[in-house]
């Protein structure tokens, strides 16, 4: 099966490429252009972003894709499956705990558990047991977290190796690297698992490849409507999106203008539900504790009247 | 008085009816369109190896045309450059993207094996557009949630642009096109789109 890493789906198997490429290389082909013209407002460094994008995928096309490939040869697939799985099971505990400061506590509950089955039942990880039993695995990290509490995105970058990424998303990657325990483990397993994160990645590279008419563009795209989509859970502005490019459709005069103002206020929209989403979760965080502590409560009420009971028995028995 | 309360009151409610049955038509009319494309490409996914890239391209050809508006499309998508073109650019242009668009499907969707398209609901748009919500299921594999954006045109209703787990396709070419367009100008646009298609048939 040619895997449907293909048609529009593929779109996103690309975004999730480009993600991956922030790991690693997130590069491939561009053809020269010239350096002139900055469209995008987000990327206000595109020079010296496409420069480092060229030289990320060179360094990708001579050094990173010859290894990958070497290692996709030598290693079979239910091992990279292994691999894959175990690595991203370590990397839950980063989930975890952005699900906890993003107060989503039923999501965190369920990841918790989707660690503890993978780990025991899925023999450590190395089978995703969890997805048998109906967990998704759900995404969370840093950079959505500060997204969340309505950090703003900052421009758009590209890092020498390390690939697309925000100024929010520096901070971000920091901190997930220090909350993923394969941080800490010693220069080969993270080799491996920066082997068949590019790996794994192949299949998408290829479309971007094959269908990118400017490569550098369509990732950089791809990454920040991936991004924003996922640090809204779906919620992001895909609807007036394109209302909004309809609307210039017949007066195209002012085309960005309002894809701007549109996207301003979409932003704005954004960061008011964000600031809301953060008030609630304050709100609904202070209410579990107040739970808990009423279950606490609760509980030595309980105990003290089971205490009393036992005390009274006694003093019967006593008696 | 009362019995003209009575009519008043009767006749506001077919009003309501006759509102419902058309937003209810309007959806309908959107999701066939999007139904009927989706099971015309899982069928040339099921034949894909013996049809070849012609003949997947052959076949998508009036099953894309019929459900996209691909002149809106390729307008949207240069955004206000879309004014600066002649009328041969103009058509020019409206060429190239559209077989750019069939080809990409004959390229990507070459093989079945077992996926399928749910549609899982569907919603009006403030402007009149409608979005159906739909999910291709992959064996083994997470599932693609699209969302296709349809417009009406001519009484027929035709997809502008289809999100993929939250990747605008329309957004992202706009990106690309108007990049180029700035960048390198009209020729070399259509020299990449053309570039685009030929690998595609031989890939």
């Amino acid at each position: 099966m040619n895997r449907l890493h293909s048609g529009n789906g593929k779109i996103l198997k690309t975004s999730l490429a480009l993600l991956i490429g922030a790991l690693f290389l997130g590069g491939c082909a561009t053809t020269a252009v010239e350096q002139r013209g900055i469209a995008s407002k987000a990327d206000p460094y595109e020079n010296i972003n496409r420069n480092v994008f060229t030289f990320n995928d060179t360094v990708d096309s001579y050094v990173a894709k010859p290894i990958s490939d070497a290692y996709k040869w030598a290693t079979p697939q239910f091992a990279q499956t292994g691999i894959f799985n175990f690595f991203n099971n370590l990397k839950n505990v980063d989930v975890i705990i952005n699900d906890v400061l993003q107060a989503k506590f039923a999501q965190g509950a369920e990841d918790a558990g989707r660690l503890f089955i993978n780990t025991t039942l899925g023999l450590g990880g190395l089978v995703d047991a969890a997805q048998d039993l109906g967990l998704k695995q759900n995404d969370e990290d840093f950079e959505q977290t500060l997204a969340v509490w309505g950090v703003p995105r900052g421009p758009y970058l590209v890092l020498p190796l390390l690939g697309s990424t925000t100024a929010r998303g520096i901070p971000g990657s920091i901190l997930d690297t220090a909350a993923n325990p394969a941080s800490y483990v010693g220069a080969p397993i993270q080799l491996v698992s920066l082997l068949n994160t590019r790996a794994n990645a192949q299949g998408s590279l290829d479309f971007v490849k094959e269908g990118a008419l400017d490569p550098y563009v369509f990732i950089r795209e791809g990454y920040l409507q991936t991004r924003e989509h996922l640090a809204t859970d779906g919620k992001s502005q895909a609807s007036l999106d394109v209302d909004n490019e309809l609307g210039d459709d017949n007066t195209a005069t002012s085309a960005s203008d309002k894809k701007a103002s549109t996207s301003s206020k979409a932003n704005y929209s954004l960061q008011l539900s964000s600031a809301e989403h953060t008030a609630n979760s304050f709100g609904s965080a202070t209410q579990s504790l107040d739970q808990t502590a009423k279950s606490f409560e609760d509980a030595s009420d309980k105990i003290d009247k089971l205490a009393k009971q036992k005390n009274s028995k006694k003093f019967k028995k006593a008696k | 008085m009362v019995l003209k309360n009575i009519k008043f009151v009767a006749v506001f409610m077919c009003c309501l009816l006759l509102g419902t049955s058309n937003v209810f038509a309007k959806d309908e009319a959107a999701k066939q369109v999007v139904d009927k494309f989706q099971s015309e490409l899982i069928a040339v996914m099921k034949n894909g190896k013996q049809l070849g890239f012609s003949g997947r391209y052959d076949k998508l050809v009036s099953s894309v045309s019929n459900s996209h508006d691909l002149t809106k499309i390729a307008r949207i998508v240069v955004g206000k450059e879309w004014e600066k073109l002649s009328d041969d650019q103009q058509k020019k242009l409206v060429d190239v993207f559209s077989r750019l668009s069939i080809a990409s499907y004959a390229h990507n969707f070459k093989e079945y094996g077992g996926e399928s398209f749910t549609i899982d609901s569907e919603e009006e748009t403030t402007r009149g557009g409608v979005v159906v919500y739909a999910h291709l299921s992959i064996p083994n594999d997470k599932d693609v949630k699209f969302e296709y954006h349809l417009k009406e045109t001519d009484k027929s209703w035709r997809i502008i642009n289809i999100v993929a787990n939250g990747v605008s396709d329309l957004a992202l070419k706009r990106s690309e096109y108007t990049s180029i367009l700035q960048r390198e100008g009209f020729d070399a646009l259509i020299a990449k789109i053309s570039e685009k298609i030929d690998n595609y048939s031989k890939l």
